[in-house]
């Protein structure tokens, strides 16, 4: 008899191996986020201090900024379900092997849509039929932005990170065009201090509010919600969860299989820029209801981040994007009752996020970026 | 420099990945002025062995010497700087650059003349303006030598050279060999194949399982006691085909040096009378049954008819080729690697388009058919890459059988049912008799005979099946699994089915086929029958591109292309 | 109408400056197999300490050093990040770029209050006898600052040291090519990696202080403004090699230049329109729409060795 094969007794994870030196403890996601968290906080106390404010006045706006509102809760829910939705749509790009840094220019494409679609309904128009209608507007831009990144890669095997960090920039700058020039989606010039933005959207075409007339939370949490559970599900439980699974691990075996590769690589980018674009229209759909220049606001970068550090997920994404929609809110309130400035929150939250990648994300692409 | 050192000496090297022992207080001692070779099948431990020494992988225990002094490099440069060169198994060459730009990277003095004195001393040519990634796999292998041998090394480490060459290139290299060990140096030649280590080595030293199974000067172990020490049990369990497989077949791999006469040994008896038998094996009475019903119908299994295709640069990588593949036959394709057996692969499994031809399936034109339809329509395609384009490693055995078909196993209209597919997947692995942690198990954690046989039973699946084509469809795998895989082969052949099997291993197509074309530079040539007592000798002469009506003495002359 | 002309080439070759200098490092790091979305991140950096320097010493010389300084420091972060720890180019160069513009917006407002930072020591242009009077070239190419042509050398000594015809160039295609083959022919891949961000710090900090203190002679929030990104992209424009990213990077900037001199000429171009314009230009170049394109194939594919 021939010995038995020595991997049969042991079967190890193959990617195991990469990491040896740095002991696993260390590497235990829950140790990483809470060094991640004290070290990112230690620094957040320095910069307090460093602009002369006491520690405690600090946190109390802070803490005040994040929930000391049904105003303050309701518009952080917001901004997480933002970033939510554009991380969910990056998770489900990524199971298939694409990394979609795209998601400021097609949230652009998406608010782009939005509100040129809702500025031409007419004023009555019913919520039951504007809302939908706009949304449907920012989705389908949304999915044909990130399209032809997908397009140029089946056609032309261009790498999706570099065709869509471009995007990005080409849908920021489209959003500019478009709300200085009168002929496109500029509100009309009435004196030398008419904004730079669209004329607002009619009342049936915003979204309605969900926690009463004090919060500013909006119908978006919902979808947010709905789209993150619906999106969980199918990844983990469907036929088409497995095949994206495949091809992200390995598309020419994939397609060996059978496996509509190309299909499957697409569809998933253009579902993130689906959802990228909802989220783009939603912003356009919240108070105060226009279109403007930078409306973006870097949305879609921290909503990459987000999708990042779930790694896959979507619990992780929704536990991360209430984190980073609080923060943001807080830091904003930290500027103007503590005298902190709002910056502060930007530097605590990046490094937050280079701690964390610093310490798990040693490649877990799989050198397609090429 | 100490003389009477030894060039290399490792005591009590141990490396473990993960869970996995690699290697296991491994010892090895290399003389000077000797071509030492490491013998043991695939996965015994020689590639780490390898990375050991040429600085790539840091052991976990033991220590190395080097012509006396202690060694023990961190890195590749060290190895370098040390005088050690290697030769790796996966070319090191980058495909971008030319073959110069290549050599200029080791950043050597005076460089055009370390290039003369190769050439004039090993008669290695090469063309320096050529960019790699147009350069033929042969030509590829010779530039990773002259490579190596640029640094005028003290120790040459060679891991399985000669998987890429053809009989004649390997001939010139363990020529190569002797003439380094003869000028003083040292070659350390890493191997699974006995009729190499025969021809060129001085001693051996056996790998089994990550540890030293035996060895000693190669004049007291003749191939009958390397065998039991390579795979653990007496070489006369062996059927000639698995035994193909490792190169027992004495000279098999130099099908033409017994024409040239310069085989340094040339076992006479047994292995004529061993193929013969294992070719009344192969053929049991059944098989003519199918064969003839094929002959009755006008369609073949498979059908080539004047195919071309080109690679992205533009040269053509298969020219104009033709060939039928009967119901219940079983065709090889001999040949050296890089002659178009990939590209004819690829546009089998539908990722490759021909410019120019039609490829049929049960008289069915599938030229331009997806995977998906080849696969509906009853072509099963084992690809060469087991781990890239077979299976998907990262996910679990049951998907990987599954995953083209997951239409099947639905629950309440939309979920995915895995218990059902678990339980599909169950009965497959018993009834291949693959060893796995059941359905659930990752396709990473089973060995590679057995994810081969995961591959294998899934094209076997389909329904219906007219062909099986299998590129190297036992490449890595142990002796039992190449027996098991043999006979699925011939059980599926048995049953009506087309099948084409691709290998480099001439030994294996002679007992496992019908009929055996050669691949020659994109065309196909022969066939030669290989129940023909010639057989050898004419496919050997047929994959340095000697025409099919030619065989035998007329080759003596020929300079061995692929090396020269 | 050649005064317009000549504005349109001397301010186009001004906004180029920085983006050269920054490209040039960039192009090397990518060559290696490092992708620096981060030139964004040392140019502000470099723009924010050049200004506090240059303030703090009233030397606009001691600015530059200090902006160097600053681009090597953040480099090394990035480098650490993406060489050494592996960890994902894209994501820790968007963050690094995150925090760059939070640190400097909060330095701005802790060390400068108002204003301060309005009125900086800085370079004045240096006019070379006779060339700078060549028509259209001449005030484009030979009225800049010291900092300026400082930046030309940097940017022809690297392209011409590290050419493919060089053997630093070839060790640095030869890295960002196949990582495993470099280090197998003895080349240090991670030292090279390391040492290529390094350098891309340097020159995206040089780039910053000459945004700081040879353009406007200030400090403002963002001063950069997606310039660093363009530097970027000027190096996927012009499709990893050298003459096309210089190319590339001029074009960027006389497609800026026209915003301003596009009234002069009675033009009507939407500003916003002509800002987007490099980007699209990258996305048909990168696409192969134009030309042939390849990106190293070890761009942002981290090195690790075994077997």
């Amino acid at each position: 008899m021939s010995p038995p094969p020595l991997t049969l007794s042991a079967p190890a994870p193959a990617l195991r191996t990469a990491h040896t030196r740095i002991a696993p403890v260390l590497r235990h996601p829950v140790t990483v986020g809470v060094l991640a968290v004290v070290l990112a906080g230690a620094v957040g106390l320095g910069l307090v201090k460093g602009a002369g404010t006491g520690p405690a006045v600090a946190w109390d706006a802070l803490v005040e900024g994040m929930f000391g509102s049904s105003y303050a809760v309701g518009s952080s829910l917001n901004s997480a379900a933002v970033l939510a939705l554009i991380a969910t749509g990056f998770t489900v790009a990524h199971r298939a092997g694409l990394v979609n840094v795209g998601g400021e220019g097609q949230l652009c494409a998406g608010g782009l849509a939005a509100a040129a679609v809702g500025t031409t309904l007419p004023a009555g128009v019913p919520a039951a039929l504007g809302v939908p209608l706009v949304l449907v507007a920012g989705c389908v831009a949304g999915g044909a932005w990130a399209g032809i990144a997908g397009r140029l890669r089946a056609r032309r095997g261009t790498s999706e990170v570099i065709t869509t960090l471009l995007l990005n920039f080409v849908g920021v700058g489209l959003v500019s065009v478009a709300v200085h020039e009168e002929a496109l989606l500029r509100q009309p010039v009435t004196s030398s201090e008419t904004l730079p933005q669209s004329a607002p959207l009619p009342e049936g075409a915003r979204l309605p509010l969900i926690g009463g007339v004090e919060s500013p939370a909006t119908a978006i949490v919902v979808i947010a919600v709905v789209a993150a559970v619906v999106t969980g599900v199918v990844l983990r439980h469907t036929a088409v969860g497995l095949r994206l699974r495949s091809v992200g691990h390995s598309p020419a075996a994939s397609a060996r299989l059978g496996l509509p590769v190309v299909r499957l690589e697409t569809g998933s980018l253009a579902f993130a820029g689906a959802a990228a674009g909802l989220a783009g229209a939603a912003l356009v759909a919240i108070a105060p209801y226009v279109l403007a220049e930078h409306f973006s606001s870097g949305y879609g970068f921290s909503g990459l981040v987000v999708g990042l550090l779930a790694r896959g997920s979507l619990t992780a994404v929704a536990a991360v994007s209430l984190l980073f929609g609080f923060l943001t809110n807080g830091g904003i309130n930290l500027q103007l009752a503590a005298g902190v400035p709002a910056s502060s929150v930007q530097i605590v939250q990046s490094l937050l996020v280079l701690f964390v990648a610093a310490a798990m994300f040693t490649t877990t692409r799989n050198g397609r970026a090429s | 420099m100490n003389t009477a050192a030894p060039a290399l000496e490792i005591s009590g090297l141990t490396k473990s990945f993960g869970t996995t022992r690699a290697l296991e207080e491994v010892d090895l001692v290399v003389e000077s002025g000797t071509v030492h070779c490491v013998l043991g099948e695939n996965g015994a431990g020689k590639s780490t062995l390898c990375h050991v020494v040429g600085g790539s992988v840091a052991p976990d225990a033991g220590g190395l010497r080097l012509y006396g002094s202690p060694y023990a490099p961190r890195r590749p440069a060290d190895a370098l700087a040390a005088g050690i060169a290697m030769v790796h198994q996966h070319f090191s060459l980058v495909p971008t650059l030319t073959v110069g730009e290549n050599m200029r990277l080791l950043r050597l003095r005076d460089l055009p003349r370390r290039v003369a004195r190769v050439r004039e001393e090993y008669g290695l040519e090469l063309d320096l303006d050529a960019r790699v990634s147009e350069l033929p796999v042969g030509v590829r292998q010779r530039t990773e030598i002259v490579k190596a041998l640029l640094r005028e090394p003290r120790l040459l480490v060679l891991d399985e050279p000669t998987g890429v060459l053809g009989p004649a290139g390997t001939d010139a290299l363990l020529a190569t060999c002797r003439r380094i060990a003869e000028s003083g140096h040292a070659v350390v030649l890493v191997t699974h194949k006995l009729g190499e280590v025969a021809r060129a080595g001085d001693a051996a030293t056996v790998l089994r399982g990550g540890r030293v199974s035996g060895g000693g000067p190669l004049a007291e172990l003749p191939p009958e006691r390397l065998v039991p020490l390579m795979i653990g049990r007496p070489a006369g369990s062996l059927d000639a085909g698995l035994a193909g497989t490792i190169g027992l077949a004495a000279d098999g791999d130099s099908p033409e040096a017994g024409a040239s006469g310069s085989g340094k040994t040339r076992a006479g008896g047994p292995e004529p009378a061993g193929r013969a038998l294992a070719v009344g094996t192969a053929e049991p009475g059944g098989r003519a049954e199918p064969g003839g019903k094929a002959a009755a119908r006008v369609t073949q299994a498979l059908r080539l008819r004047d195919v071309s295709v080109r690679r992205a640069d533009g040269t053509s990588a298969l020219d104009e080729v033709s060939l039928d593949v009967g119901y219940g036959e079983i065709v090889g394709i001999a040949g050296v690697e890089g002659n178009g057996q990939s590209e004819l692969m690829a546009l089998l499994g539908g990722s490759l388009a021909p410019v120019a031809g039609r490829v049929e399936l049960d008289g069915r034109d599938l030229t331009r058919a997806a995977p998906r339809e080849r696969s509906r329509a009853g072509l099963g395609v084992v690809p060469e890459d087991r781990l890239h384009e077979g299976c998907v490693p990262q996910l679990r055995v049951a998907d990987n059988l599954f995953l083209g078909r997951l239409d099947r196993f639905r629950r309440h209209g939309v979920l995915l049912d895995r218990r059902a597919m678990d339980r599909a997947a169950d009965s497959v692995l018993t009834g291949h008799g693959i060893r796995a942690d059941g359905p659930g198990a990752l396709m990473s954690s089973l060995s590679g005979g057995n994810q081969q046989k995961v591959v294998l039973a899934r094209e076997l699946a389909l329904d219906p099946l007219i062909c099986l084509a299998a590129a190297q469809p036992t490449r890595g795998l142990d002796i039992g699994a190449v027996g098991a895989v043999h006979s699925r082969i011939r059980d599926a052949a048995a049953a009506g089915t087309g099948v084409l099997v691709v290998s480099s291993e001439l030994s294996e197509l002679l007992v496992l086929c019908d009929r055996i074309t050669v691949a020659y530079r994109g065309k196909l040539l022969g066939p030669v029958d290989p129940a023909e007592p010639d057989a050898r000798e004419r496919i050997g002469a047929l994959m340095l591109g000697a025409r099919a009506s030619r065989p035998g003495p007329e080759n003596t002359g020929h300079t061995p292309e692929a090396l020269r | 109408m050649s005064a317009v002309v000549e504005e349109l080439v001397s301010g186009g070759v001004r906004l180029a400056v920085p983006l050269l200098l920054a490209s040039s490092g960039e192009l090397l790091s990518e060559r290696a197999g490092v992708l620096n979305l981060s030139v964004e991140g040392m140019m502000l950096t470099g723009a924010f300490a050049g200004a506090t320097g240059a303030l703090a010493s009233g030397n606009a010389g001691v600015g530059v050093l200090a902006a160097l300084a600053a681009g090597l420091l953040f480099a090394a972060l990035q480098a650490l990040l993406s060489v050494v720890l592996r960890a994902d180019q894209i994501v820790t160069g968007i963050t690094a770029n995150v925090l760059a513009l939070g640190a400097t917006t909060y330095g701005s407002r802790v060390f400068f209050g108002d204003g301060a930072a309005d009125s900086v020591p800085g370079f004045d242009p240096i006019p070379v006898p006779g060339l700078h009077s060549v028509p259209v070239l001449g005030p484009a190419l030979f009225e800049q600052t010291a900092l300026g042509y400082a930046a030309f050398a940097v940017a022809a000594v690297l392209a011409l040291g590290f050419s493919r015809r060089t053997s630093w160039g070839l060790a640095v295609d030869a890295i960002g090519e196949d990582a495993t083959t470099a280090d197998r022919c003895g080349l240090p891949v991670r030292a090279v990696r390391f040492a290529a961000v390094l350098l891309t710090g340097a020159v995206s900090g040089l780039a910053g202080a000459q945004l700081a203190l040879s353009e406007v002679h200030a400090f403002s929030d963002n001063i950069t403004g997606g310039i660093g990104y363009l530097a970027v992209v000027a190096v996927i424009a012009g499709r990893w090699r050298a003459w096309p990213t210089l190319v590339a990077c001029l074009f960027f900037g006389v497609a800026q230049s026209l915003q301003f001199a596009a009234p002069a000429l009675g033009l009507h171009l939407s500003a916003p329109l002509l800002t987007t314009l490099p980007y699209v230009i990258a996305l048909l170049a990168v696409s192969g729409l134009v030309g042939r394109s390849r990106a190293p194939s070890g761009l942002t594919v981290p090195f690790l060795r075994g077997a």
